[in-house]
């Protein structure tokens, strides 16, 4: 196996804050990696570091063997690791088809000019994005709701389709920040079936973040916690589960 | 096929216009409708490539005034400095052979190629100002757009070059009604093509979300800029089709009342949607123009005068509802509340401050001599008022029209 994803003192600093402070794991290709910690810990931050919404301080983000910190998130996306947003970040005023068809823009190959004058080559670039799309909301059981406004979803298949729009840009590497929040448990249970066929059929590695314990413990392979921006352990679920520091964290000290 | 039949559209359309413009040629007394129908399709085109910034890639511009200007102006320049050489020119005088009139293809030849230089100037102009559009959003940028074009129509207006407050004669005059209309079918076409194809998407996608679009790997900055730069080329051409038709170009003719007309326009139409933009120039332009009727009979001064305070009055009211409404189209839910507050309170102020107004008026209501210039105007204001508290989104709202909507659910198979 090979490393996909090498954070290395990863910081950053927002004036006299400290978010994420010297950050370091490593992510294999095919990994289902989880990232967790208390409200406030850095976790949605490490994401924006990696998915080039901010520029860290000082360490060093490598993937695929190339140094990524301080690449434009379009850049990033284009490379191959795509997020989907904590508070859901569709665009609202599209179709549930369209949100996927500009996941898949990514690939586009014919020019702007082609487009504007309506050539045959960007009409059959048009349909064949939108088969592709239209083809992974399929996957994520969306299809029905094709033509939908996305705004008009309810709150579960909203969360699934934004996994499916990052899906379209065909990533190597997925973030999905807290997929299961606001779920209940039969959701949760579909989510987490979802994201492991993502693993397994699509061959993905997944970075997720999330707060409920039962489905990262049950889902991830890895586990980084993290607390106050700092790094408290790492480690396989079993471990993260017994480790002093993570009960502390999230329990407070023992008086 | 394809081909053939692109080459057919283009025919069909070619036709149209000149058939339009043979129409409105063979009535009687022709030129008020004839410069009507000239200017109605510039706003057209005006309207629809600001719809390009505004409504669909969702870059509140306010200065589009100032690339028409640019448009014309070049023309303008142009035409002092080079026309005569242009069609004393060796080459130039045998390709005017060619058509049925030497004088009409050389004029062609000549505003074929001023339109082009226009909408060249107009798309560096276009360049530059969505260069600060990457940095700012909403109000701020709607600032930024505005300034700038009252800095290109004050420096125009200042430059003894570009014959200052006077501005400049533009020789030969040349009624081009046909052009006109088939650069506003052709602004039309290339939007209706961009959000026909998934090149169109990126842009949707800016205005929707721009955080979300660069995580999905569009770029931003070229996308806007991209916008900005078709949307200022298109306002350029239809400035130099304007200084050729006007004869002159001078720096009233670019106030700031054309770019917030054309945004009326667009916003009035339904921020978006091509055929809003282009249904609501055709409306905004033709009401006034239809209005002007009222005026020129002799009615009631009284009822008049009542008339017109009341519309005022009204107008106002709504302009708050009417700026409140595009704050919450561009800021969304959260700040709903406050914005309702201070638009109450602004709406009070207003209404006392016309109540002051009213009756100041008093006198002037049995003043016979009063003027009543403003009226179509007011009356004007009370229909955009009550379109907008009717219908906030905009008369089409996001939609287009299409034919296939009258006889079926809008339900395709993907493919």
């Amino acid at each position: 196996m090979s490393t996909i994803l090498q954070l290395t003192d990863a910081t950053i600093k927002f004036g006299g804050l400290t978010a994420v402070n010297k950050v370091s794991f490593n992510l294999q290709k095919g990994d289902l990696f989880g990232l967790i910690g208390p409200n406030g810990a850095g976790k949605t931050t490490c994401f924006n570091l990696i998915t080039g919404v901010y520029k860290p301080t000082s360490g060093s983000i490598v993937f695929n063997g190339k140094e990524i910190s301080g690449t434009p998130s379009n850049k990033i996306a284009s490379l191959g690791i795509c997020r989907t947003f904590q508070n859901i970040r569709l665009f609202p005023a599209l179709s549930v088809l369209e949100n996927v068809v500009v996941g898949a823009y990514l690939r586009h190959k014919t020019g702007l000019g082609s487009a504007l004058a309506y050539l045959p080559s960007a009409i059959a670039e048009t349909e064949a994005l939108r088969a592709e799309a239209f083809a992974l909301l399929q996957v994520v059981d969306l299809d029905d709701v094709a033509h939908v406004r996305s705004a008009d979803l309810p709150y579960g298949k909203q969360r699934r389709l934004e996994i499916a729009r990052a899906m379209a840009t065909q990533p190597s590497l997925l973030l999905l920040d807290e997929p299961a929040a606001g779920m209940n448990p039969q959701e949760k249970d579909d989510l987490a079936r979802v994201v492991r066929r993502i693993r397994d059929e699509f061959e993905k590695t997944v970075l997720l973040i999330e707060h409920d314990m039962r489905f990262v413990m049950g889902l991830c392979e890895r586990i980084v916690v993290l607390d106050h921006g700092e790094e408290i352990a790492q480690g396989p679920p079993e471990a993260i589960r017994s480790n002093p520091k993570v009960i502390e964290a999230y329990l407070g000290e023992a008086v | 096929m394809f081909y053939l039949k692109r080459f057919g559209w283009v025919i069909l359309a070619i036709l149209l216009c000149v058939g339009f413009e043979s129409v409105v040629t063979s009535g009687k007394n022709f030129d008020y409708v004839y410069r009507m129908c000239v200017l109605a399709g510039l706003y057209v085109t005006l309207a629809v490539s600001l719809n390009l910034i505004n409504g669909i890639t969702g870059q509140f511009s306010i200065g589009h005034a100032a690339f028409y200007q640019v448009g014309a102006y070049i023309t303008g320049f142009f035409a002092a400095t080079g026309y005569k050489g242009f069609a004393s020119n060796s080459l130039v005088q045998q390709l005017s052979h060619i058509g049925v009139n030497a004088t009409w293809t050389v004029q062609g030849l000549w505003l074929v190629m001023m339109v082009l230089a226009g909408a060249a100037g107009a798309a560096v102009a276009g360049f530059v100002v969505g260069l600060p559009s990457l940095r700012l959003k909403g109000d701020y940028l709607a600032i930024v757009t505005l300034g700038f074009g009252e800095i290109i129509r004050i420096v125009c207006q200042n430059q003894p070059a570009l014959g200052g407050a006077y501005g400049m004669k533009i020789e030969p005059r040349i009624n081009s009604m046909w052009f006109v209309w088939l650069l506003a079918i052709l602004c039309i076409a290339v939007c209706r093509n961009l959000l026909k194809t998934a090149h169109g998407l990126p842009f949707l996608a800016v205005r929707e979300d721009e955080v979300a679009s660069s995580a999905m790997g569009v770029d931003v900055t070229k996308v806007k800029v991209t916008a900005f730069v078709i949307g200022a080329a298109f306002a350029g051409a239809a400035g130099a089709l304007l200084g050729h038709f006007e004869g002159f170009v001078s720096p009233p003719m670019f106030k700031m009342e054309v770019s917030f007309m054309v945004l009326t326009m667009v916003v009035l139409g339904g921020t978006g949607s091509i055929t809003g933009s282009t249904v609501g120039a055709l409306l905004l332009f033709g009401i006034p123009e239809w209005l002007r009727q009222i005026e020129d009979s002799h009615h009631n001064p009284i009822l008049v005068s009542a008339g017109s305070v009341l519309g005022f009055a009204i107008m106002l009211v709504a302009a708050v509802a009417y700026v409140r409404h595009l704050i919450h189209h561009f800021h969304g839910e959260k700040k709903a509340k406050t914005q309702r507050i201070v638009g109450t309170f602004a709406a009070a102020l207003v209404a006392q401050f016309f109540l002051g107004m009213l009756l100041n008026l008093v006198p002037a209501l049995r003043d016979k001599s009063w003027p009543y210039a403003d009226l179509r105007w007011a009356i004007f204001a009370v229909t955009l008022i009550v379109l907008m508290l009717l219908r906030p989104q905009g008369m089409f709202a996001h939609h287009e029209f299409s034919v296939a909507r009258f006889f079926k659910r809008p339900k395709e198979a993907a493919a």
